[in-house]
């Protein structure tokens, strides 16, 4: 009946004034906010390859300055592929062309012919990035071969130990943790690649997986990874990376792209090449790799246009190459369809012209290789084909593309550094950090450092993942990089910062993290000055009684091969477990026995 | 309330014959009538279409497999072999963990704020349960994931290590006796999911015992302590067996709940399609996730069968809601409770 | 449960309340107004006794042994097996607390009130275990949002030139917080309209449909949120070919709170007493007029608070933003296409995104988050907190100068009627009046 009233109607009219001024004022503040972007821009929208995430997402940040407002969604190749199909996106980012017949039982994607055109827009590295620890220190330097690495991600090969991949590396002693492969949950255009690769190079390792994966008959290169238990599958890129950086994930090796590994400061795996080298995927490297790469040039099938074909990748025998190095593509739609339309391939032209020039620059310092001059004149061409772009002539020595050079050769490519005497197989093995820990040399028995060659060629660029062996930069955001042998009193110190010590089955306190055995105070108990050949190769623990208990701040400082001590095996419910109930009874009972001995008595006293 | 409607005889003499009543709507009450009526006829077409479209959609892909739908555990439809066993085990894991949790927790929880906390106290513990009810689902899934996960493999090596030889427990490649085995097979596990899906349970549950529980007649109550109960003996025999229907309601409705949460699982989880019972090993799923997960990238075929993975989720809620309203309908207490 | 609502002979025999003197105390008491009887289901109950007060010994039981059982643990811990690890230290305390406790109470109590000792400990810890466990979510995301939430661009700036390893004082999340506010707004726009009629239908109707849209009602709120996300995805997005869009979010999210809210807004109405119907049927007011003047004001605050409610739901989230809108990091004001950011998707995004600056951004979103679903959350119990029908003393106040305005004019039409000697007839829809009355009603 309120309302009946005046004053209340009135009061009511004035509630809303004031509801709608406020909201007004919100639109407006709203409104006046954003930089007023040139008029001609469209807001674009994109989705699709998270291995390509990093560089497409720096140039989305650089094209802001000219108003350019693109989304990027990192949901993965096969989504980024299908979204584009369905007319929800402007562009999609993908690892790999439309699947018009793929061999691993997922359905054909059918893009309508003509409307739409391949435009590689970067390339890189998968790189393995691992999470290893020896005794509390990070192993930065490991090395596997080919096969190695599919048969860890096979599961054929379970725990670090395995003699196979101690074979690979001679200077480390690899402990007996268990081997958590982390892969793609979804579609994705790297674990296509992976998968492509291992068919080609080890099709037998793939073969048998398939088949106990369930995934057989359809046993072709997938964007799917089957998984068996034991596997964890994560979302994207990140979602491997922030897995495997996690502190309870020692032990976790995941396939991401270079620039994830940068980003996280993890190592990755340097694997071996053709030429009996262990290469990382450096921006250069991936040059080097990748001028073995066939790209398709028959421009009258715009379906294979500009595709890549790796098998010339896997099997160079550059000394300096990388076999997981491949091109990552824009797909632009060549027609006016589902949300996109003209204005939209103005701003998209635009965004394209930018990312195949000026962004080239910087995506070396990403940890993503620039596109060679071919691919660039190619990609200008494939921009003319959307509609609405306003056609730029762009002097492509503007572009200050650091592969380009006077004689049309690539400057990065010839500039990449040969790989050290070390990193060649069977011949010992580099301390050198590699990925995001360029700096963080690991400890590597004394013999298995190869002498270095006289005639070996010197970094000629200080790429992230070649810095010369034993110089340590001071200030390193990342702990452990003291030399060998001297001790950093006071200073955190790999082992200290996780006290997080839990029990073991035997109720003996073993740190979460390091699994190393852990005196009540919570400091890691280690050993120093064994004998490294003493180690027990199959749990990579040292044993030896000769050494002296030294604080962990001193002894986590120390590079030198440190070792644990002796670890008690023992299963659950033994003596040591009887004696700690025995003393929790006994100290409750210390604390309860007079109020009960008090009321016996006095139960006595008055019966 | 409406007693008085009827006419009475107060003052004695003939009986009132019943009048006919009959109804002649105004125009303005027929717009009113149709007004409302149309609008309870769109939320049913709404509703109605969402249901009906689920069906449509995923007749498809359930007609290709059939009943291989239910007892297959891998998810290829583009392969034509698809089947939710692996996930709805999952769900349904998940869920019976978090109320496994929960269920303890939020009884306790009600009878605390209906018999024991004191007046002052009990207003403040309702509006905080309610608050927790109101927290959204992706900072539980924030706290689980950046703060639970570290806390919860601790007690997930623990329970391992003592109990597996309960399958339950069991944790496929983890060895308990080696202090270097991976921490990684207790993360990312079904009971992880299960934690932070029972934070968001309790409440759930929480709120409607409460209810149920206040509602103990007081007689009942005070006959108890009258004949000398402790408060606790007057909870075990009057209030529990008061709110039973409450109870069971509470729980299914919070397993409702459970069943459906997606995006704090789908941030704690890391999926895997094959089944398996032993809730601390590393990977899990759930219908949600897996619709989260696929949507993007699934072919025509593929949304079709993500849509009969969402039907079953759906009826599967549907029935377990059902079942809730029954039970606390039925029960002495439930009858003006809004389950 | 719907139909049995009064049907409960408890409940029935509790409210039946003594009808109040139509006239008692008309300008001086807040209840003279005819439209505020005290009767309400749910408050009606006779009030509870306190039981038991804790007297000074008992506290100082607590205290004794929650001191030595702490020692005792300590102990344990620390001296004599050296274990670790802050869960274990709790439970170990709480095993040792309830054993001292007990064994400590047996001495001057008998077994019965040991028991009820023990489980009165025990259940006032699970409250505290649900407490501790909503205060550390709430504390801890504050905590790690907190080093983004200090810095003014956080709520001025959205992500468009933010790259993630950036500092913290460029880029925040306005996108998302102005992207929630239009989401949410247009959802409200959809949804309360038809969901407030549905509920009024649900109540005042008499036709045979009522069950059968109860039914789906219920039905659907059983609905997850992801399935309502994918319906609109197929057809909103695929079928239709509307482009991904806020629109497309508000109608996932209008969907998924629409049962939410008809369901929680039905009940409120049917708390709204029945001899309030009657009594503005008996005054020959038509159904619409008794719905829009006595039924709805009445349930005002009740239905405020449902709508809230289902606002705090809708908000919070994720996967039907997810599914249809998509993340966007700049700002959008068009909802009509394109991307639009919501905060729990922001929320999922940057977190999963690892770096440190990402996540504290991550983490600052859902603060705001948070501090938005906390300021709803708070309206909702100062409106909701009276049950229908129950005034705030300011409306109250309002409500009887109102009564006494009308007395003085209806006093005034009598004063005049009288001075023209017309005698009032009967209005001849009466009838009308009184069938509607008499549908009012329940059956149990």
């Amino acid at each position: 009946m309120t309302s009946l009233n005046p004053t209340s109607r009135r009061t009511a009219r004035r509630r809303f004034a004031m509801l709608s001024l406020v909201a007004a004022a919100l639109v407006g503040s709203a409104s006046a906010t954003p930089v007023t972007a040139a008029p001609s821009y469209q807001r674009i929208s994109g989705e699709g390859s998270s291995w390509s995430a990093n560089a497409i997402d720096a140039m989305r940040v650089n094209v802001e300055q000219f108003g350019i407002i693109v989304n990027y969604n990192a949901t993965g190749s096969t989504a980024g592929r299908k979204t584009f199909l369905n007319g929800t996106v402007d562009f999609a980012a993908s690892d790999i062309p439309f699947q018009f017949q793929p061999e691993d039982g997922s359905a054909p994607e059918n893009p309508a012919p003509g409307s739409y055109a391949y435009m590689p827009v970067t390339a890189g590295g998968t790189a393995f990035m691992y999470n290893l620890k020896i005794n509390g220190q990070r192993v930065t330097n490991l090395r596997l071969s080919g096969e190695n690495v599919s048969k860890i991600f096979t599961g054929a090969i379970k725990a670090w130990n395995d003699p196979a991949l101690q074979a690979d590396n001679p200077g480390i002693t690899l402990p007996a943790r268990n081997i958590v492969p982390v892969v793609r949950a979804e579609g994705s255009g790297s674990t296509q690649q992976f998968t492509a690769w291992m068919i080609a190079t080890h099709p037998e390792v793939w073969q048998e997986y398939c088949e106990r994966s369930g995934r057989a008959p359809s046993c072709g290169p997938t964007s799917f990874y089957p998984t068996v238990t034991g596997m964890i599958s994560q979302s994207g890129d990140l979602g491997v990376s922030e897995y495997v950086k996690q502190s309870f994930a020692e032990g976790a090796i995941g396939y991401v792209n270079y620039s994830y590994a940068l980003s996280a400061e993890f190592p990755v795996v340097k694997m071996l090449n053709a030429a009996g080298f262990y290469t990382e995927p450096t921006p250069n490297n991936v040059a080097v790799s990748l001028l073995k790469s066939r790209i398709n040039t028959d421009e009258s099938n715009p379906a294979k246009y500009l595709t890549q074909d790796l098998s010339g990748v896997y099997t160079d025998t550059d000394p300096r190459s990388y076999q997981l190095s491949s091109y990552s593509y824009l797909i632009l739609p060549t027609k006016v369809a589902g949300q996109f339309n003209e204005a939209k391939g103005l701003t998209l032209g635009a965004f394209a012209y930018y990312a195949m020039c000026q962004a080239q620059q910087s995506s070396a310092s990403l940890g993503y290789s620039p596109m060679p001059v071919n691919l660039v004149e190619a990609s200008f061409e494939q921009i003319r084909k959307i509609p609405g772009v306003q056609v730029q002539d762009i002097d492509i020595r503007q572009c200050k593309n650091p592969t380009f050079s006077a004689d049309g050769t690539n400057v990065l490519a010839n500039n990449a550094a040969q790989p050290q005497a070390c990193d060649k197989q069977g011949v010992g093995m580099c301390p050198t950090g590699t990925g995001g820990l360029p700096n963080v040399p690991t400890a590597v028995t004394a013999s298995s450092v190869g002498s270095p060659t006289p005639g070996s060629p010197t970094p000629a660029t200080p790429t992230p993942g070649s810095p010369t062996p034993g110089t340590p930069t001071p200030g390193s955001p990342t702990p452990g990089t003291p030399t060998p042998g001297s001790p950093t009193p006071g200073t955190p110190t790999p082992g200290t910062p996780t006290v997080n010590t839990i029990l073991d089955a035997t109720g003996a306190p073993v740190d979460a993290v390091t699994g190393a055995p852990v005196d009540p105070t919570g400091v890691p108990v280690v050993v120093v000055g064994v004998d490294p050949a003493a180690c027990d190769p199959d749990t990579g623990v040292c044993g030896g009684g000769a050494g002296q208990t030294a604080d962990a701040p001193t002894a986590g400082g120390a590079v030198g091969p440190i070792t644990a001590t002796t670890l008690a095996k023992s299963s659950a419910w033994d003596a040591s477990l009887a004696l700690v109930l025995l003393i929790v009874i006994l100290t409750v009972g210390v604390v309860l026995a007079p109020a009960l001995a008090w009321r016996f008595f006095n139960e006595a006293r008055t019966s | 309330m409406t007693t008085t409607l009827r006419p009475t005889t107060p003052h004695g003499g003939a009986p009132d014959t019943p009048r006919t009543l009959s109804l002649r709507l105004g125009r303005s009450d027929k717009i009113f009538t149709r007004g409302t009526f149309a609008s309870g006829m769109i939320v049913l077409s709404i509703m109605g279409a969402v249901g009906f479209f689920l069906t449509l959609e995923s007749t498809d892909a359930l007609g290709k497999v059939g009943f291989g739908f239910l007892t297959t555990s891998v998810w290829e439809p583009d392969r034509g072999v698809f089947g939710i066993k692996a996930v709805v085990t999952f769900t349904i894991l998940i869920a019976l963990v978090a109320v496994a949790i929960a269920l303890p927790i939020s009884i306790a929880t009600a009878l605390f704020i209906a018999e024991i906390a004191p007046r002052r106290l009990r207003s403040l513990l309702v509006s905080l349960v309610d608050l927790m009810a109101a927290v959204p689902s992706v900072v539980y899934g924030l706290w689980g994931a950046f703060l639970m996960q570290g806390q919860v493999i601790g007690v997930s090596r623990w329970i391992n290590t003592w109990f597996s030889w309960i399958p339950l427990f069991k944790v496929e490649g983890a060895d308990p006796s080696n202090p270097l085995s991976n921490a990684t097979v207790y993360t990312a596990s079904t009971f992880v999911a299960g934690v932070v899906v029972a934070m968001m349970v309790i409440p759930i549950q929480c709120v409607v015992m409460r209810e149920v529980f206040s509602q103990v007649p007081p007689g009942e109550r005070e006959g108890a302590f009258a004949l000398g109960s402790t408060r606790w003996g007057m909870i075990r025999v009057v209030t529990i067996p008061f709110g039973r229907g409450g109870i069971i309601g509470g729980t299914m409705l919070g397993l409702g709940r459970a069943l459906g949460e997606t995006i704090a699982v789908y941030m704690v989880i890391s999926s895997r399609f094959d089944v398996s019972f032993n809730v601390l090993e590393a990977g899990s799923n759930s219908v949600s996730a897996l619709i989260a997960l696929r949507y993007g990238e699934a072919s025509e075929f593929g949304l079709s069968a993500l849509f009969a993975a969402g039907l079953s989720l759906f009826m599967i809620t549907l029935v377990v809601n059902f079942v809730a309203s029954w039970f606390v309908s039925r029960s002495r207490s439930g009858a003006s409770s809004d389950a | 449960m719907t139909s049995t609502l009064r049907a409960d002979p408890i409940a029935t025999d509790q409210h039946v309340d003594e009808p109040q003197p139509p006239n008692a105390g008309r300008s001086t008491t807040l209840w003279a107004s005819t439209t505020i009887p005290r009767s309400d289901v749910r408050r009606a109950a006779p009030s509870r006794r306190p039981i038991r007060s804790w007297s000074k010994r008992d506290m100082q039981l607590l205290a004794g042994v929650a001191l030595s059982s702490i020692c005792t643990t300590l102990l344990i811990f620390g001296r004599l097996t050296s274990w670790n690890g802050k869960v274990g230290f709790a439970i170990v305390t709480f095993l040792v607390f309830l054993v001292i406790y007990a064994v400590l109470s047996s001495l001057t109590e008998n077994r019965p009130a040991v028991i009820d000792r023990v489980m009165t400990v025990l259940l006032a810890s699970a409250a505290i275990v649900a407490i501790v466990a909503l205060a550390s979510v709430i504390f801890y995301t504050f905590g790690r949002g907190w080093s983004a939430l200090r810095h003014l661009n956080f709520y001025t700036e959205d992500l468009r030139v933010t790259g993630p390893e950036q500092d913290l004082d460029i880029g925040g999340v306005l996108h998302a917080i102005v992207g929630t506010t239009i989401i949410m707004v247009m959802a409200l726009v959809l949804t309360v309209p038809v969901a407030i009629t549905c509920a009024v239908y649900l109540t005042e109707s008499k036709s045979r449909a009522v069950n059968a849209v109860r039914t789906i009602v219920t039905a659907m709120t059983a609905l997850p949120s992801i399935v309502a996300g994918l319906f609109v995805f197929a057809t909103w997005v695929l079928v239709f070919g509307f482009p991904r869009s806020g629109l497309a979010a508000s109608i996932a999210i209008s969907i998924m709170m629409l049962p939410i809210i008809i369901r929680s807004a039905d009940v409120v109405l049917r708390l709204v007493p029945g001899s309030l119907r009657e009594a503005a049927a008996a005054l020959g007011a038509p159904q619409w007029r008794t719905v829009w003047h006595v039924v709805l004001p009445t349930a005002r605050s009740g239905l405020t608070t449902s709508v809230i409610l289902g606002v705090a739901r809708g908000i919070g989230e994720t996967a039907p933003v997810l599914l249809t809108s998509g993340y966007a990091t700049s700002l959008n004001l068009d909802p009509s296409q394109n991307p639009m950011a919501s905060l729990p998707l922001t929320v999922f995004k940057l977190v999963s995104s690892g770096q440190d600056n990402q996540v504290a951004r991550g983490f600052g979103a859902a603060s705001v988050l948070m501090a938005i679903v906390l300021v709803l959350f708070v309206t909702a119990r100062v409106l909701g907190g009276r049950p229908a029908g129950r005034l705030s003393p300011r409306q109250a106040r309002r409500r009887v100068a109102q009564s006494a305005s009308d007395l003085v004019r209806i006093d005034a039409l009598r004063a005049a009627r009288v001075e023209t000697n017309v005698i009032a007839a009967p209005r001849p829809p009466a009838r009308e009046a009184f069938s509607h009355g008499s549908t009012q009603k329940e059956h149990p």
